[in-house]
């Protein structure tokens, strides 16, 4: 046999390796059995490689149905799932720990605070004389203080912030697993 | 209109109902049953579909194969024959067959 027709048969072998040694060895015998036929039919190994195709597609039919039926583990796939989960594990340590936490935190503050500027806005106005009212507003060191009016609507633009930000830590964190699950699901692990 | 769509379609549905029947005729190896199927271009098909076809019957028992040492200068061929599974499977999908047939010329109005 010519070399370029061994190659071929080479690149074959090494694209089968999913398939059982006894299998592979048959399927390259009957490939090779027609490249000697059409070799006899005085048909040059050019041509004969041209009839064959790519080895790689060649290999990778009758691997299409092997893979659909059985899953053969490979050192390949164990190195995969490997990374995956590592992966996972470690920005899963971090990521789904700190959006759970600051997705609710965020939009519970985002609540209470317009409310609590709220009820000293109305203690303000209607001097009710609430206990403790005084602990509530926005200091910044005790140079400025503000109108408690004014108070309530700045505690109102930062609540609806908060609140944003909350929901998008909330989305981020539903995206986040979503993905995960559809990258394992992927990996058919 | 997308004629070769179709046909390429009715040959994914018939190739193995033809090889079978090919194979039922007379024992064949790979490379005698795609040439015979290029003399056919409405069924012609390559190396990368015949063979792993080929080995999926043998897989579902349709099919039993052997090798054989031909005559002096050609290589040894792999040979397949119809199993009784085989003729069972080849006699169900003529039934089918017919059937379709049958209905197509009811269609025609014939």
């Amino acid at each position: 046999m010519e070399k370029v027709l061994n190659e071929y048969l080479e690149k074959m072998e090494k694209y089968l390796r999913p398939v059982a040694v006894s299998e592979r060895v048959d399927i390259i015998k009957e490939i090779k059995s027609e490249m000697q036929e059409l070799q006899s039919n005085d048909i040059p190994a050019e041509q004969i490689i041209e009839r064959l195709g790519n080895p790689k597609d060649l290999a990778k039919a009758y691997l299409g149905d092997l893979l659909s039926k059985e899953s053969r583990f490979s050192w390949n796939r164990f190195l995969i799932v490997c990374a995956f989960y590592s992966l996972v594990g470690f920005s899963g340590m971090v990521v789904i720990p700190c959006l759970a936490i600051i997705a609710p935190t965020f939009i519970v503050c985002g609540v209470i605070s317009p409310i609590l500027t709220a009820v000293k806005m109305i203690d303000y106005l209607f001097t009710l004389g609430i206990p403790y009212v005084e602990n509530i507003g926005i200091f910044l060191g005790g140079t400025v203080t503000f109108n408690p009016i004014i108070e309530f609507v700045i505690s109102l633009v930062v609540g609806a912030l908060l609140c944003w930000v909350g929901r998008g830590a909330w989305k981020l964190l539903a995206l986040y697993c979503k993905k995960i699950s559809k990258t394992a699901s992927n990996l058919s692990i | 209109m997308n004629i070769d769509d179709w046909k390429s379609q009715i040959k994914r549905g018939t190739l193995e109902f033809c090889i079978l029947l090919m194979i039922r005729q007379q024992p064949s190896y790979g490379y005698e049953i795609i040439s015979t199927l290029e003399k056919y271009p409405i069924i012609a098909a390559k190396e990368n579909t015949i063979y792993p076809l080929l080995r999926r019957l043998l897989k579902e028992g349709y099919i039993s194969s052997s090798w054989q040492e031909s005559t002096e200068g050609l290589p040894p061929r792999k040979y397949y024959s119809i199993t009784d599974k085989g003729q069972e499977y080849i006699a169900a999908m003529s039934v089918e067959w017919e059937n379709l047939l049958g209905v197509i010329n009811k269609m025609k109005g014939e």
